[in-house]
């Protein structure tokens, strides 16, 4: 068995690999030194610091604003776009597919610079606006593949008994694709939000004035100073996404 | 579909508490350039809100603003970037009748540092950049530029990201001014830094401060204020001028065309210049604001801190940067040069 | 009744959202990679070949050089590491393949600054990681952890071995293990048969990994500014510092040229690749 002992060893190495740093941000969140390195005791006033950050909540705010306007603008071009592609095979859709997979491929970096000259170009102003646009634009490649792959597993013998029995296409989609889609599009959903929310480049390329995001502060503060507080801001994270990711997965499960 | 009808409801809660209908005052400074006392005691006096944004460099915070970041109502340029900037008309100006307390100005030493009083701004600080070093890992200390020329200490040393200021530095160390336009002096200074740069982590304006505290770095090229705030919490680090003489730049308030606060802002200037405020704000940066009602109300130890206020020996080996016009893109080509070794 | 004006109807939106804010700003770019700058961060009338050709400076060659340079490398490990562990999720049971790959996921999606931040505090020269190197004389006392080659491409290889690990999971899952067993009985060593039965039949899982780590691992910005050091700059690096400290806007366009030049050359390779096995399966009539 030796193929699967290796691959067995190399697994777990890369699980340590992945867990180690986050393990050291947990622990230093709670050093009660200022620097990390030395620990100094236990101690929680990072967290309570961080609690009583007003630029943090702001950055909070703004990124869960434009996270939910991306989200549910990429989610309903998304959804569209998945329709589309599946249900025709014309040129027309080539062409589509091929504008819809390409921002897949463009790198963060490209794609920040594009969206600021063209923004400059038409002389419209920086701010909260401008990253909704760049976080809707790259999310919805996202869903729309979410939503297409899932498209293309539906279960065809029930729409075609439907169609059989004189259901047209709108009676289709409401009343049997739609609920069939949901987890899809809430899927795709889900990652938008979290591309949106995890965006640092992008939206470092196109953000103005007042318009801090949660990344962007967590940036400043990596390059301003102010260490101990970014571990508790991770180590609340870290938690908070273990907290949903168990939430979801409850869920899809009672729903299975 | 229950749980993301309750994810809907908490984030419109948390949306909808979170307006306000005051006014708001933009400013785009430096890191840690204003106590935040002092922008607290506005706030509660102007009954406004004040939202800071930051920038690390003259030059990031002059493309931001050139590419249509428009909204900021104050902002810091340093003096070179001032010419620019009134170059290419970016600038209101600014009505000294509604600042009165620029009576206070300390113009003898404006004067002395051949700081000019510009056109469409008011002198807010004088920074000095030099040498700041860990005390306690390093025994013999070199008190010149060469400091970076030292391998001992390579790749625990760091210098500005800041092509002024960093070429500047190899400038002075060759005796040469930080304003030169002559090709085969930049050239040489060029040359100077890039055998330093075998001995430096990084250029880094901002981390420095951070790399100093925790040793991560040893000596660190960086603004007298930023060290001594470090000072202050740690003795194991020191800060000295180079001996070849160190590098001044002044940075000014001044208000944008667009800016929505007009008259905010100028209030906001005012504000600053109340002598009890410059030495609350100077407690905290640690650099010179030139008020002098202010220094009355600093206590004896930064009054007489030879870091805060160098002698005037010192004073008179510094040099300020200036703007260089055209000739600054001998200053890029140098840097790129630099910077790809 | 399928009509043409339903079709387009449906595509309209995501088209023109795509058409607008992304077709026009990418050529946005190409256009200003060709204009004359001035410098004070606008454009001037005109045009010009200036921009193209200081690409070819040895100044930019060398940056161009050392981008490609660590994304392969970072891909090579990627793809050295992702396969064994594809390989055991694959087959290991279905219980423990879910809690694995939630454990492989979920560090993904904490905040991707934080996690590079959190190396650049383990390799702190006066850290525990280091003293703790020293103890077991890894290393000497002044070596650095930080600021060099290796601390980039190791947070590199960090950032995207989730996303080469992902697809190479996904066709392993869809390989037929019995044919292992299958090649063995016709004599086959059991490597043999890993490398001849097992890889071909997930090389479209190997090509799709390549590409999720090579393409992110060219535009890569973030983790050399933090923890690289003097000569670990990358295209995206230079890309930055044309726009927001250089203002040289024509010249960041043209950098930007370069590097979508050298994302879509591999990405053609690799398409040709997939549809040349793709005809090949067709031909043996699977």
């Amino acid at each position: 068995m030796n193929m699967k002992r290796f691959s067995f060893w190399v697994t777990f190495a890369v699980l340590v690999f992945f867990y180690l740093p986050i393990l050291m941000l947990v622990i230093t969140s709670f050093n009660e030194s200022r620097f990390g390195g030395v620990w100094r005791g236990f101690s929680m006033r990072w967290y309570f610091q961080l609690f009583s950050e007003e630029t943090l909540w702001k950055a909070l705010k703004n990124s869960l604003l434009i996270g939910i306007g991306a989200t549910l603008v990429s989610s309903v071009l998304g959804t569209l776009a998945a329709l589309s592609l599946h249900r025709y095979r014309s040129m027309l859709q080539k062409a589509h597919y091929g504008l819809i997979y390409t921002p897949l491929v463009v790198p963060d970096v490209l794609m920040g610079i594009s969206l600021l000259l063209f923004f400059v170009t038409i002389h419209l102003q920086l701010g909260l606006f401008t990253i909704f646009v760049a976080h809707t634009t790259f999310c919805l490649s996202y869903v729309t593949f979410v939503i297409l792959s899932r498209l293309q597993t539906l279960d065809h013998a029930i729409i075609e008994a439907a169609e059989d029995l004189g259901a047209n296409y709108w009676q289709i989609f409401w009343r049997i694709k739609l609920p069939q889609l949901f987890p899809a599009i809430l899927s795709g959903a889900l990652l938008a939000f979290t591309l949106s929310i995890d965006d640092f480049v992008i939206t470092f390329f196109v953000a103005g004035p007042g318009s801090t995001t949660l990344p962007i502060y967590i940036y400043s503060l990596m390059k301003f100073g102010s260490t101990p507080i970014i571990n508790a801001l991770s180590t609340v994270l870290i938690v908070a996404t273990f907290a949903i990711v168990w939430i979801v997965q409850s869920i899809t499960r009672e729903q299975k | 579909m229950k749980f993301f009808a309750w994810l809907l409801c908490t984030c419109l809660i948390l949306l909808t508490s979170c307006s306000s209908s005051e006014r708001e005052l933009h400013i785009y400074s430096w890191g840690d350039y204003i106590n935040p006392e002092v922008v607290k005691k506005f706030e509660e006096q102007y009954h406004c809100r004040v939202i800071l944004d930051t920038y690390d460099s003259n030059e990031s915070m002059y493309s931001k603003l050139k590419s249509g970041a428009t909204g900021y109502d104050i902002i810091f340029p340093s003096n070179y970037i001032l010419d620019l900037l009134n170059k290419q008309n970016m600038l209101q100006e600014i009505d000294k009748q509604k600042i009165p307390n620029l009576k206070y100005l300390d113009t003898h030493l404006i004067d002395l540092l051949k700081a000019n009083v510009e056109a469409n701004s008011i002198p807010y600080m004088l920074t000095f950049s030099g040498i700041g070093y860990r005390q306690d890992h390093i025994t013999h200390m070199i008190d010149s530029w060469d400091a970076f020329g030292q391998s001992k200490w390579r790749g625990r040393m760091t210098m500005l990201n800041d092509f002024r200021e960093t070429i500047g530095a190899g400038l002075k160390y060759l005796g040469y001014s930080v304003n030169s336009t002559n090709p085969e002096e930049i050239n040489a200074a060029t040359d100077q830094l890039i055998k330093w740069r075998k001995n430096l982590a990084k250029f880094e304006s901002e981390q420095y401060k951070n790399g100093i505290a925790t040793a991560e770095f040893l000596v660190v090229h960086g603004y007298s204020g930023d060290i001594l705030q470090v000072m202050q919490e740690d003795s194991g680090v020191n800060f000295l001028y180079p001996k070849e003489g160190a590098i001044i730049s002044c940075d000014y308030l001044a208000i944008p065309k667009n800016a929505p606060e007009f008259e905010l802002a100028h209030q906001f200037i005012n504000f600053l210049y109340e002598p009890k405020i410059t030495a609350l704000n100077m407690k905290w940066t640690l650099f010179i604001c030139p008020n002098k009602e202010a220094y009355q109300y600093l206590e004896p130890a930064l009054r007489d801190n030879p870091v805060l206020f160098p002698s005037e020996e010192t004073l008179g080996k510094m040099e300020l940067i200036l703007d260089v016009g055209d000739d600054v893109v001998k200053y890029y080509r140098a840097w790129d040069r630099i910077k790809s070794g | 009744m399928k009509s043409k004006f339903e079709e387009v109807g449906l595509t309209f939106p995501s088209a023109l959202w795509l058409l607008v804010f992304f077709l026009i700003p990418t050529s946005v770019i190409i256009f200003y990679a060709f204009k004359p700058g001035d410098l004070y961060g606008g454009i001037q009338e005109g045009w010009t070949l200036d921009n193209i050709k200081n690409l070819f400076t040895p100044h930019h060659l060398v940056i161009l050089w050392r981008t490609i340079w660590f994304s392969l490398i970072t891909t090579a490990v990627c793809l050295l590491l992702a396969l064994p562990t594809g390989f055991f999720l694959a087959q290991t049971s279905l219980k423990n393949r879910r809690i694995l790959l939630l454990l492989i996921v979920v560090p993904f999606w904490t905040s991707f600054l934080i996690r590079v931040f959190a190396w650049k505090s383990l390799l702190h020269p006066e850290g525990f990681l280091k003293k703790t190197l020293v103890f077991l004389h890894f290393v000497n006392d002044d070596t650095l952890l930080l600021y060099n080659a290796g601390a980039v491409l190791l947070v590199m290889i960090y950032t995207y071995l989730p996303f080469a690990i992902l697809p190479l999971f996904t066709a392993a899952e869809k390989f037929n293990f019995n044919l292992f067993e299958a090649a063995m009985d016709l004599g086959a060593s059991r490597s043999q048969a890993f490398y001849k039965v097992f890889i071909p039949s997930i090389k479209p899982g190997i090509l799709t990994a390549f590409l999720m780590v090579f393409i992110p691992a060219m535009g890569a910005y973030v983790i050399p500014d933090i923890v690289g050091g003097i000569n670990n700059e990358v295209l995206g690096n230079k890309i930055a510092q044309r726009t927001f400290v250089d203002r040289d806007l024509p010249e960041a366009s043209s950098l930007s040229l370069a590097l979508a030049m050298a994302v879509l050359l591999p990405m053609m390779v690799i398409f040709w690749l997939q549809a040349d096995s793709d005809k090949k399966i067709k031909k043996k009539g699977f």
